[in-house]
């Protein structure tokens, strides 16, 4: 999982990774077939 | 991974806590954190009555079930901005969420009732959306809470966005807003008390927290803010924090512990001085409040009848 991080670009501490439909932890391994979302947590309203 | 505290699987990896935690001790923490800031900073007294802003996104959402599930009485406000399908979206899942739990959920449609709505009001006053959404909500949250006879006004400020707010200001130097910036801003002068219960908590775990409290939320950005300064200030911070763990958190409680006091002792100007809105009676710095004059400008009006929330929707028994 860092290794698809790290080629998407993204920080870790601006994402986190749902693997079929479960939260994972970085050290997460993804195997072929899983249904991954790379979901971004950073909102941006400074009211 | 293993959990930090039950060394079972775990799910979420706290890098500033150098700690893992399985679902219920990630709640648990959660809860730990929220209760430690309330204590802290005196946020919440037993038996007051806590009016959550609830935006229908992650942070509002998880602030309002860490509230209910401490056994605060909280009841939500919704405030409906008028931008577009963002809007509609934001206020179903602040609903869903109200209805599922069986909590009070307040609404007011700016479009409605005073007769604007955000990207009307960027575009009369020829500013950044923010400012008039800012504006808007900072009196609307105020006024309910006072007709709704809340005692304070909870707000889903975590600690990235009070990082990121603290990052901007220390940028310019901004010593006024310096020195208000705080967890919780005391009542007086006819404003409720405003508290932020999650600024121990970052954006990622509350996040985190709703995916594994089965929250939905509005994950989709408000389509007005994009581009914005306060955006990059959080990139610039979590770039950071990625290479040294922490930073965020030694940043803005440094601030609150070494800094903010003397920023406040020196502040030129405080709140005293104000006078009653002559069109609404809210408190206000001269004759006529910000909201008022935002209304003038965007051609709006007072909603009829009396000054109340205008469009109060109970959703759900309440608890």
């Amino acid at each position: 999982m860092v290794r698809l991080l790290n080629e998407l670009g993204v920080t870790r501490e601006s994402v986190l990774v749902v693997r079929n439909g479960e939260l994972v932890p970085g050290d997460a391994q993804l195997e072929d077939g899983d249904e991954v979302e790379v979901r971004p947590v950073i909102s941006g309203g400074a009211a | 991974m293993k959990c930090r505290v039950c060394r079972g699987p775990a799910v979420i990896d706290v890098p500033r806590h150098n700690a893992n935690f399985c679902v219920a001790h990630f709640v648990e923490q959660c809860e730990r954190q929220v209760v430690k800031a309330i204590n802290a900073f005196d946020m919440i007294a037993p038996g007051d009555k806590v009016l959550v802003a609830v935006s229908g996104g992650k942070d509002s959402l998880a602030l309002w079930d860490l509230l209910i599930r401490l056994g605060y009485h909280a009841e939500g406000l919704y405030l409906g901005l008028g931008i577009g399908e963002y809007s509609d979206e934001s206020g179903s899942y602040a609903r869903k969420f109200a209805l599922e739990r069986g909590l009070v959920l307040h609404q007011i449609e700016l479009r409605d009732s005073f007769g604007y709505d955000i990207p009307t009001a960027a575009a009369r006053t020829r500013r950044v959306p923010c400012s008039a959404c800012g504006l808007s909500k900072r009196h609307l949250f105020d006024r309910a809470a006072h007709d709704l006879g809340a005692d304070v006004v909870a707000t889903g400020h975590n600690l990235d966005d009070e990082a990121a707010v603290l990052f901007g200001n220390v940028l310019r130097w901004q010593t006024d807003y310096l020195a208000r910036q705080a967890p919780v801003l005391p009542a007086g002068n006819g404003f409720p008390r405003k508290v932020k219960p999650l600024v121990r908590l970052s954006e990622r775990e509350m996040a985190a927290y709703c995916i594994v409290s089965g929250i939905d939320y509005q994950v989709e950005e408000c389509p007005m803010v994009a581009g914005n300064n306060h955006l990059s200030y959080k990139e610039t911070l979590n770039a950071v924090e990625a290479r040294s763990p922490g930073t965020k958190h030694d940043f803005y409680f440094g601030f609150l512990d070494r800094a903010a006091a003397a920023l406040r002792a020196g502040m030129v100007s405080g709140p005293d001085g104000l006078v009653s809105c002559q069109r609404c009676g809210a408190p206000a710095s001269s004759e006529i409040c910000a909201f008022c004059r935002l209304l003038e400008r965007v051609e709006g009006h007072q909603p009829d009848g009396p000054i109340s929330v205008a469009v109060p929707v109970q959703i759900g028994p309440r608890r």
